[in-house]
């Protein structure tokens, strides 16, 4: 099996670290089902 | 059809499979076959999972969902973004460390053989079942425009995929499926403006969103928590997060996507894509059902949307009855709308909430004598609990589209079809191959020896898939049968792979134990309980885990442990 190395770990092109990525993901999709739950509750 | 329809619907085909051979050539080595080489940019990675996940039944029943139930639906995708980061962060740089062509390969790197065959086995029997179904949906299509027998369109749907699949591997696959999801995009945004444009001129879009609203139609967060409620905000958040991260963690017609990847860098760029666009593309789609529910406000539909069983009790007694009272329902809604419509802009409250009660009591009566219709469904002999949800938006389509969309929007169902069947014959071909024929039966032979095997594999799952297709019929809304077939098993899958990243102490036969108990719990809570699918993937899971790590302590194995 090939060491870790083997296949570098690449920062994203954007946001510097991957963990930075994740926490805009997870923030983006707070914001989705917000604006999902205020889309219900003004149209129902 | 008009002519034009067909040469629109017959040019984007075949420009779609010979442009996904063009961009396969040189696959002529397992490596290039099976996995592109580790050549594909992310973008192409990120369609083509977007394709592969988006059948022809996320179009067919999708909208035919937002017409009768709302936007519910959409919150089913809730747990994408969150099993995605999970999925970047741990899965991906491992698979592409660990050189794998398939993910059960993985398994036997980390625990052992009879673990590695047993996921290899539960993953062939959940896809090869849906495979049958992904097939099943564009012969709803055709059956219902040009009164083709199912069959017949589902072995010429099958016979396109297999040829180009077989011939140019996971690289054509890729690459037709960038230019499918391309027409998809285009399909949908012409069908959404179509609509708009045909309601009625008084209507604005501000109106036909506050009707579709007043009758439930954009409900698209329920907040409430119930076990047996297949789509709510904690459903979608626990048991969707499970369920895509089996589905895009452990299913090798997904893994096999972003295993194609040059760096991993671009593995998970292709999934952080599908985190951020699933969502809006899927409320996209729903929101397209719930306006055509607005279109036929005002224009009356059928009192059943699919043309064989309106046939069937137009021969009965009681269809002259059923038919009167829905068209004085439907003229009552109607009217019921424009009246609430002008209370709305009258902003006068009170007069606003009689109107609402009105409106939506002229929508459960409308709601009455169509169920009253599928019962003489059955009562004249057809299926038991008729439903036909699946027909609502090709209705609209082939009845309302300009010359010409028509086409296109057919052509995006075969899209979508093709390009998930070939995502799903392609993994399956791969994993009998590489898992089962590789490492059982033949384990030394030429590289061009396993190429043909591939080629030969993937012809197998194409016939197989055709085969099985005539099933679909019997399965009811496709879209959920898809998702409860896959809920079945993605659970097992999910715990061996749960407890190969996070629990180093968990040996071979640990693993490979809690595996069958976690497929037997969840075919007991399916057959004898009415929890909703969603959770299957979460108790699957956990039982997995729980049995394995007490296996693995009761014989005396104490280094179980969370990594």
């Amino acid at each position: 099996m090939p060491g870790p190395r083997d296949i570098p770990d690449e920062p994203p092109p954007f946001l510097g670290t991957w963990p930075r990525v994740y926490l805009a993901v997870l923030i983006y999709l707070g914001l989705i089902i917000a604006i999902c739950y205020g889309f219900t509750r003004a149209l129902e | 059809m008009s002519t034009l329809d067909w040469i629109v619907l017959f040019g984007t085909l075949a420009s779609i499979v010979t442009y996904g051979l063009y961009r396969s050539r040189g696959s002529n080595t397992v490596d290039r076959f099976l996995l592109a080489g580790k050549t594909m940019p992310w973008y192409a990675m990120a369609l083509s999972i977007m394709a592969t996940q988006a059948s022809a039944v996320t179009f067919i029943s999708t909208t035919g969902q937002s017409y009768v139930d709302g936007m519910r639906f959409v919150q089913f995708y809730f747990g994408l973004p969150i099993a995605m980061v999970i999925l970047c962060a741990t899965v991906v740089p491992v698979f592409h460390r660990a050189k794998v062509f398939t993910a059960y390969e993985y398994l036997e790197q980390r625990f052992d053989s009879k673990t590695r065959a047993l996921a290899s086995v539960i993953f062939l029997c959940q896809r090869g079942l849906s495979a049958g179904l992904t097939l099943y949906a564009p012969a709803i299509v055709l059956s219902a425009i040009l009164g083709w027998p199912d069959r017949v369109t589902i072995a010429l749907m099958g016979l396109t995929v297999i040829m180009y699949t077989s011939l140019g591997g996971v690289k054509a696959v890729t690459w037709s499926d960038v230019q499918q999801m391309c027409i998809i995009f285009l399909g949908l945004v012409a069908s959404l403006v179509t609509v708009i444009v045909l309601l009625p001129h008084s209507i604005s879009f501000p109106d036909a969103m506050y009707l579709a609203g007043a009758a439930g139609r954009l409900n698209a967060v329920t907040t409430h928590f119930d076990w047996n409620d297949r789509f709510t905000l904690w459903s979608g958040l626990i048991g969707g997060t499970f369920l895509f991260l089996s589905y895009f963690g452990c299913d090798q017609s997904q893994v096999q996507r972003y295993l194609t990847g040059s760096s991993i860098e671009q593995s998970r760029l292709s999934l952080i894509f599908n985190a951020v666009a699933k969502i809006p593309m899927q409320f996209f789609i729903l929101f397209i059902g719930a306006m055509v529910f607005v279109f036929y406000l005002f224009v009356q539909p059928p009192v059943l949307f699919e043309q064989a069983a309106l046939s069937r009790i137009q021969t009965s007694g009681d269809y002259g009855a059923v038919n009167d009272q829905y068209a004085r329902a439907f003229e009552q809604r109607k009217q019921a709308a424009f009246q609430l419509i002008e209370a709305h802009h009258a902003h006068d409250s009170a007069l606003e909430s009689r109107q609402i009660a009105e409106y939506r009591s002229a929508q459960r009566a409308i709601d009455n004598v169509r169920d009253r219709a599928a019962k003489l469904v059955e009562t004249t002999g057809g299926e038991r609990g008729f439903s036909d949800t699946n027909y609502i938006f090709l209705s609209f389509v082939t009845r309302y589209l300009p010359v010409g969309l028509v086409g296109l929007v057919i052509a995006v169902m075969f899209a979508a079809t093709m390009s998930a069947s070939a995502g799903e014959i392609n993994s399956l071909a791969t994993v009998s191959m590489i898992d089962l024929y590789r490492r059982y039966f033949r384990k030394e032979a030429s590289d061009h020896h396993y190429l043909m095997a591939s080629r030969w594999a993937t012809i197998f799952w194409g016939a197989y898939a055709i085969a099985s297709a005539g099933f679909g019929r019997k399965l009811g809304s496709l879209i959920v049968a898809v998702n409860v077939l896959g809920s079945l098993f993605y659970g097992s899958l999910l715990g061996v792979f749960g407890l190969a990243f996070f629990f180093r102490g968990v040996r071979g036969t640990a693993a490979f134990w809690g595996m069958l108990a976690g497929e037997a719990v969840v075919f007991w809570a399916f057959f004898f309980t009415g929890i909703s699918f969603l959770w299957y993937n979460v108790i699957g899971c956990a039982v997995v885990i729980a049995t394995a790590l007490s296996i693995t302590y009761a014989t005396g194995n104490s280094q179980a442990h969370v990594n």
